[in-house]
């Protein structure tokens, strides 16, 4: 096999496979993890049945979600009610091609160089925006698809709201690459590292902005109109079942993590320590960077990943939901303008500072 | 609006506040059991099942067939035959069926019930029911007294 | 060109925010609400008609299955009913036992009122805690009647037992800790913005509509008319209590939020002086035991946690009544919910479903 193919196919190959498969764990036990932290908040027991602690009950919903009858209505668009959960779920997973899950280093496999991350692309950032806002055309088919009442009602919505949230969502982000003068999710972290500084202190207000049209973006309480259980019964996926009903399952978590990953790469410095230039925390790497330097990164990035989805549950532990007219009005008076404010404001700031 | 309710609106206050609490109930011990494998404490005047019950000094059955309980019960489920002694004294039980379908835990079966100083028939703290058929439910008079929980799984 | 045409949906009878088998059929233009048809009966059992054939000691657990969730008020009013068609005095001590826990069954209500209601409206938390004190209430009756939910708690002419021993700490216990445990939903919710912009100037319902509609109850303080039967028409002891009644001003849903809440403080007052006050003696007056009211109809009235629920009993001198009659309040507040959502969204129409603190077990008899 040529050198060309194993570097340019076969590693990205397996760094996908194995990608796919970590994301595909972390969203069966995001599940199991949301329901445990909202069990506490309630002052309930959690799933604890299946397993130790329940912790095989994502493998028993799996399974339960893989046999049950996979139903389509009688008067549905057949084509595009199979096709509409396929939509969304690719565009969730390959953005998780973008994100730098470790850095400062590569492994040496089998004499190859393998990147912590599947791909570094220049314009990360932008291509992230583009594909993030594929997901609601499955969303939109799928109600319209299932050719039933609420299920149209709830990619109404979700059409009106997730192309709304499209745009304090692309403007938050402008003041972190006016900062680190580059779109590449891997260049935005080094430029942390190389500023001494997370950008969620310059950028607080862009932070609050992200993370709330990203909450939006995800259909998450208190944003989560489009399936709102109490008015619209489950909203667009009110008709299905099975294993498609698992897979819009499965796109919604992985946004979830897709949100929570960029705004740790682009607020929270990715994979970078706690002040990574005060070499008396080095014992914050646990020693792990001698084997490989890129080796701590990974729990870092997992950690704070982690901590950015608790604040997404404790959200949905604490906040009733909005009205549509409410989420629009939230979007349209205050979150685009703050966003443009946070934009001129930036680069205000950093046009004196030039200076 | 004051420089409060100007910071308070700007700073999200109240949602932090919102926040804090449901954070603090986290560490809060839960206040559900785990059904099957723990049970709650009933208090003692608990109505499960009505059941009937012997004297415990004597071991005789209680009831005296007065059919005062057949009476007041509100949704008919007790049916008792009795027949006269043959002393001549009173009345016996034939048979003495509750349906346990049709009862509603209401106790007034209990309440004109003679026998003193402890009723015939009383409120059990019984309540585990599942069946696969409607004849298990039909509880006999060797059932209501036995004394044994009544457990109601057949398949 | 392009035709715009009307939505007709369905909401219910198996919708998870229509509080049981409520069907509701809306005329949506989009997402507003042009017209409201509200289609009842999928529970009715025609326990006024049963009860015609039941004699006066059995009624009293049909009553139960009225308005499940405030069981109390129901078998409060069928017996006071009763008992004053017969002209029977009930011992004071009784009285008292009545008052507490019917009060209580009252901030019970109310919690199962708050939880769904903030269920409804998304935060989902909230339930959870209401039904932590409710929890510590079912206790409370537990121990005093042997039921949870269908209690049969009082009998004609008294109560069939005493209270438990113990049982009066364990209500004071309960005084002592709900402020804190209110003060939790309070900071969840009152001032919440997403809350203020769900409730504030949703379903409003004008005090001269609310009398039109025969509102009565939370909804009707909130809007601004002071009637409660406790002050009105003064059944049991509660001319002896001292409390205030809440009334509102926008006639909002928030505002009966608000009402609701206050109840629950008041309720805890009374509890408290009805705690301090309880008299010593008997609980049960001296009834035949077959119950035979003389010839006559009566028509008696209690403040529910929903608003006035009325007995209507016509006598023929028979053990069992001539004509049985029940004025729900669920029933009566369910016909002003068009009015209330006319031109409002989806959304609202559930909130108003919540305010109104519907138990379909009591609309539909
Ligand atoms: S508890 Fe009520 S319904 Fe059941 S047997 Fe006794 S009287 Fe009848
Ligand atoms: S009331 Fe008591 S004694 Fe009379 S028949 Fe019923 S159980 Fe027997």
């Amino acid at each position: 096999m040529s050198d060309a193919l194993i570097r340019n196919f076969i590693i990205p190959l397996v760094q996908v496979l194995v990608v796919l498969g970590v994301a595909a764990g972390a969203v069966a036990y995001m599940t199991l993890v949301e329901r445990k932290i909202l069990a506490f908040m309630q002052l309930r027991l959690s799933p604890r049945r299946v397993g130790p602690h329940g912790l095989l009950q994502p493998i028993a919903d799996g399974i339960k979600l893989l046999l049950k009858e996979d139903i389509t209505p009688a008067r549905a668009d057949r084509a595009l009610f199979t096709l509409a959960p396929i939509i969304t779920v690719i565009p969730a997973f390959t953005a998780l091609a973008l994100i730098p899950f470790s850095g400062g280093g590569s492994f040496n496999i089998f004499g190859y160089p393998v990147s912590p991350w599947i791909a570094d692309v220049n314009v990360g950032v932008v291509f992230l925006l583009a594909i993030s806002s594929l997901g609601v055309y499955g969303i939109m088919l799928g109600g319209w698809a299932s050719n039933s009442k609420y299920p149209l009602l709830g990619s109404l919505r979700s059409a009106a709201q997730m192309v709304s949230y499209e745009v304090p969502f692309g403007f938050s982000i402008i003041g972190v690459l006016m900062l680190s003068g580059t779109a590449s999710m891997v260049g935005i972290v080094e430029a942390q590292q190389k500023a001494h500084l997370w950008y969620f202190v310059p950028q607080i207000l862009g932070l609050f902005i992200f993370f709330v049209s990203g909450v939006a973006e995800t259909n998450r309480l208190p944003f989560d109109l489009p399936e709102a259980e109490a008015e619209l019964v489950a909203g667009f996926h009110t008709e299905y079942s099975g294993m498609k009903f698992a897979l819009y399952m499965l796109a919604e978590y992985t946004s979830m993590i897709v949100v929570a990953c960029i705004v740790t790469t682009l607020f929270f410095g990715g994979w970078l320590r706690p002040f990574p230039s005060v070499s008396a925390l080095a014992w914050l790497n646990f020693g792990l960077d001698k084997l490989n330097p890129a080796l701590p990164g990974f729990f870092w990035f997992f950690l704070k990943t982690f901590l950015v989805l608790f604040v997404y549950l404790w959200l949905r532990g604490t906040f009733p939901r909005y009205r549509y007219d409410q989420l629009m009005k939230l979007g349209w008076y205050w979150m685009i303008p703050l966003a443009i404010a946070n934009v001129i404001l930036t680069g205000g700031v950093l046009l004196l500072l030039r200076r | 609006m004051g420089m409060q309710a100007f910071l308070q609106k700007v700073l999200l206050l109240e949602l932090w506040q919102g926040m804090w609490v449901t954070l603090k109930n986290q560490f809060r011990p839960h206040i559900t059991v785990e059904y099957p494998r723990e049970t709650v404490e009933f208090a003692p005047r608990f109505r499960g099942v009505p059941r009937l019950r012997k004297d415990p000094q004597t071991g005789e059955e209680l009831c005296i067939s007065c059919l005062l309980c057949e009476a007041i019960c509100p949704t008919e489920c007790i049916s008792i035959v009795a027949e006269k002694r043959p002393d001549g004294k009173g009345k016996q039980l034939v048979s003495f069926t509750i349906n346990y379908e049709r009862c509603c835990f209401c106790g007034l079966c209990v309440d004109p019930c003679p026998t003193k100083p402890i009723t015939a028939i009383y409120m059990s703290h019984d309540y585990e029911f599942a069946g696969y058929d409607r004849d298990a439910y039909v509880a006999t008079r060797e059932e209501l007294v036995d004394g044994k929980p009544v457990k109601i799984y057949t398949r | 060109m392009f035709r715009t045409e009307m939505m007709d949906i369905n909401m219910g009878p198996q919708h998870p925010s229509t509080h049981g088998v409520l069907r509701l059929k809306l005329v949506l233009d989009g997402e507003t609400v042009n017209d409201t048809d509200v289609l009842i009966g999928y529970l009715h059992r025609g326990v006024e008609k049963l009860c015609e054939t039941k004699n006066y000691h059995m009624i009293e657990p049909y009553t139960d299955r009225l308005d499940y969730v405030a069981a109390m008020y129901e078998n409060l009013g069928y017996v006071e009913t009763v008992e004053k068609l017969m002209g029977i005095t009930v011992p004071e001590r009784a009285e008292y036992i009545r008052v507490l826990t019917a009060e209580l069954q009252r901030i019970a209500s109310h919690l199962v009122w708050l939880g769904t209601h903030a269920l409804d409206i998304g935060a989902m938390t909230v339930f959870f805690y209401c039904f932590r004190e409710r929890e510590i209430i079912l206790d409370l009756f537990e121990a005093f009647c042997g039921a949870r939910l269908t209690y049969n708690a009082y009998r004609i002419g008294g109560l069939p037992w005493d209270i438990p021993p113990g049982w009066i700490d364990r209500v004071r216990h309960f005084v002592k800790i709900f402020p804190g445990r209110q003060k939790e939903y309070e900071t969840l919710l009152t001032k919440n913005r997403i809350w203020l912009g769900r409730t504030k100037g949703v379903g409003i319902l004008k005090s001269e509509d609310a009398i039109d509609f025969g509102v009565t109850g939370p909804c009707l303080r909130a809007s601004g008319v002071d009637y409660d039967i406790r002050r009105a028409h003064p059944y049991s002891v509660y001319d002896r209590f001292l409390f205030d009644i809440p009334t509102g001003e926008n006639c909002d849903t928030y505002d009966r939020y608000l009402v609701r809440m206050e109840e629950m403080r008041q309720s805890l007052r009374i509890l408290q002086q009805a705690l301090d006050h309880l008299p010593a003696g008997g609980v049960m007056a001296k009834v035949p035991k077959r119950i035979k009211p003389p010839v006559g109809e009566v028509y008696h009235t209690v403040e529910g946690p929903r608003g006035e629920l009325g007995f209507y009993i016509v006598s023929q001198g028979d053990d069992k009544p001539y004509r049985m009659r029940f004025r729900s309040p669920s029933f009566v507040n369910l016909q002003a919910l068009p009015h209330m959502v006319k031109g409002a969204l989806v959304a609202d129409v559930v909130a108003v479903i919540g305010t109104l603190d519907i138990v379909l077990g009591d609309v539909d008899r």
